[in-house]
């Protein structure tokens, strides 16, 4: 049996470096849409101070991509190294969007995002507009890949377990990438990543103003950061709605942590809005509630009773009971495939396979034939992810988006009355909200991973089952490696990026010292016009 | 011709864009909701920008 200390370790291990990637992911699949709009303005309106804004911003994209894809790589190896019982169980199913990923839709950024940073003087306008679309479209069709991945692991679609080869195979590709889990999962991120870029944005060029350095970009960057903000942030709220109410309906149990529902009650249930919940007394030993909210928030009906936690644990131990038949059919088709005894009775309990396999963790010899009600009980226990953490983890996360809503509503009606550059407050506050979205980003990681467990795969695969047999050793060492090799990519970013931002817009490149003249009054840096390109 | 070419290019996505929704309706809404709206999303960025301009020159025309 794998030590359980190895199965925490791995999991911190693949926690953390998922954790330092996802601070890259989001603003690389924001900032790449949002260049495209700026791109989009200059392509249409000729003005030159757009070009300046994509060149500007998509050297801050291009530093954060680089660091993205670095710290991402591994990621997948570590599936091999760490996960090799899962890679092997799943790999199937879970390899083919990734290597669609890697072929598709990496390459496709990889390649055109060279295009787009050395192409300005080797293609046309359009051309080049295309070219930062492309990449924009690589971007999100890789984190599309990786999110078909992820939602088969939360709600396991297109899939079935071979008893014969005794591991899970792909049944239907369209059934896998069409799942509403990994649908909902991937509108959800990519908008999220909308918002991060659109703070970024608006947060730097805020300031920008209050400094008075490149006030003609950082007002055009703040007015297009600030629609495209406030429509993504509205869209994420939205679609984080859509997300639990899919997620809810594959996994209950993640759905009454999120809540902290510990007893199934009458429709409508009451909302927490906050509370303290205690594993080990299935309570709360206090809670905040709003009656009647709950139930139309999670079930969009007025009538539609919520399980809790209780009531799922109980399905659970009742399910393990069921599983256990069909894990006693697999000892015996290992040995003798063609048994059609065994087979006839692995087919009857196949959906309960996974909550057999939980059990075996518990059971003398990890023999379940030989498992008492005590370790049913207490496999059954496993089924309830940690409530706390789920619970205020995502309030955490909707306090975010919410807090940015209410700023980006903000910044549009300061922005359309044009004298954002006025409410100088509101300039102050601007750059310290950067943190917000990434903040919100991670806590929403947490969510949907925390409240997966104690499953890989979602009723499949118990977690305790997934992980490769290392040492403890070996483990702490690459956790620490990881650690320090990954903070200092953070150093290095945050250097670069500080670095380049002080440097500000080259508002010339590439292009002889313009004459100043008056024509171009539509940006007129600091009292300096410039001149508008002529195209 | 120009802006006759334009409208057929025009007429065609919005065709390639009906025919795709009804394909993608049932299956894939959500990932043509994506579609949709972010090309929604970067097309108002756009236009607030475009705006601006114009927001500028009026008032340097008036001051």
């Amino acid at each position: 049996m794998i030590n359980d200390t190895v199965v925490e370790l791995s999991r911190w291990q693949f926690a953390a470096t998922a954790l330092y990637h996802f601070l890259f992911v989001p603003l690389t699949l924001g900032l790449s849409f949002m260049l495209a709009a700026m791109e989009t303005v200059y392509v249409t309106t000729g003005k030159k101070i757009y070009r300046d804004m994509t060149m500007f911003w998509g050297k801050l994209f291009l530093i954060n991509f680089a660091l993205g894809v670095a710290t991402g790589l591994t990621m997948e190896f570590e599936f091999g190294t760490n996960w090799s019982f899962y890679s092997s169980f799943v790999g199937d199913i879970f390899g083919a969007p990734l290597a669609i990923e890697g072929l598709m839709a990496f390459f496709m950024e990889s390649t055109f995002v060279g295009l787009m940073a050395f192409g300005w003087q080797r293609l046309s306008k359009g051309q080049h507009l295309i070219v930062t679309y492309l990449v924009a479209l690589g971007s999100n069709l890789s984190a599309l890949w990786i999110l078909v991945a992820n939602g088969f692991m939360q709600d396991p679609q297109g899939a079935s377990f071979n008893p014969v080869t005794m591991r899970m195979e792909l049944t239907n590709f369209a059934a896998l990438i069409f799942s509403h889990d990994a649908q909902a999962k991937f509108v959800h991120t990519s908008i999220a990543g909308y918002v991060t870029a659109a703070i970024f944005v608006a947060g730097i060029s805020a300031w920008y103003m209050l400094r008075g350095k490149h006030i003609e970009l950082a007002k055009r960057s703040f007015r297009m950061a600030a629609l495209f903000g406030v429509l993504a942030t509205a869209g994420v709220i939205t679609l984080g709605d859509a997300l639990g109410f899919v997620g809810g309906n594959a996994q209950p149990s993640k759905l009454a942590a999120m809540e902290a529902m510990w007893q199934t009650e009458p429709a409508p249930a009451p909302f927490n809005v906050a509370a303290w919940p205690s594993q080990s007394e299935q309570r709360n030993t206090w809670a905040l509630q709003i009656p009647y909210v709950l139930t139309p928030l999670l079930t969009h009906t007025l009538t539609k009773e919520v399980p809790g936690i209780q009531e799922i644990e109980a399905q659970a131990a009742q399910r393990i009971k069921n599983g256990i038949p069909a894990v006693e059919a697999l000892k015996v088709l290992s040995s003798d495939p063609t048994n059609a005894q065994a087979l006839a009775q692995f087919k009857a309990h196949e959906k309960d396979l996974g909550y057999g396999f939980l059990v075996k963790r518990y059971a003398a010899n990890q023999d379940v034939s030989l498992a008492t009600d005590a370790d049913i009980a207490k496999a059954a226990k496993d089924t309830i992810p940690e409530v706390a953490a789920i619970f205020w983890t995502f309030r955490i996360m909707v306090a975010l988006g919410l807090i940015m809503l209410a700023y980006f509503i903000l910044a549009v009606i300061y922005t359309l009355r044009n004298n954002v550059q006025n409410q100088r407050w509101f300039l102050k506050i601007a750059p310290w909200m950067i943190p917000v979205p990434f903040l919100a980003c991670e806590t929403g990681w947490l969510v949907a991973e925390l409240g997966r467990q104690p499953w890989t795969v979602y009723e499949m695969l118990p977690t305790w089952m997934s992980a490769s047999s290392h040492s403890v050793g070996y483990m702490v060492f690459s956790l620490t490696g990881f650690v320090l090799l990954y903070s200092v990519f953070i150093a290095v970013e945050m250097y670069l990026m500080v670095k380049f931002i002080r440097q500000g817009p080259d508002e010339h490149p590439h292009a002889p010292a313009q004459p100043q003249t008056g024509s171009g009054g539509a940006y007129a840096p600091a009292g300096v016009m410039m001149k508008r390109e002529e195209n | 011709m120009k802006t006759l070419i334009q409208f057929l290019i025009y007429l065609l996505i919005a065709v390639v864009v009906i025919v795709l929704g009804i394909i993608l309706g049932d299956a894939a809404s959500w990932y043509f909701a994506w579609l949709v709206g972010t090309v929604m999303i970067v097309l108002i960025s756009a236009a607030g920008g475009a705006l601006l301009d114009t927001q500028e020159e009026e008032k340097n025309k008036a001051g």
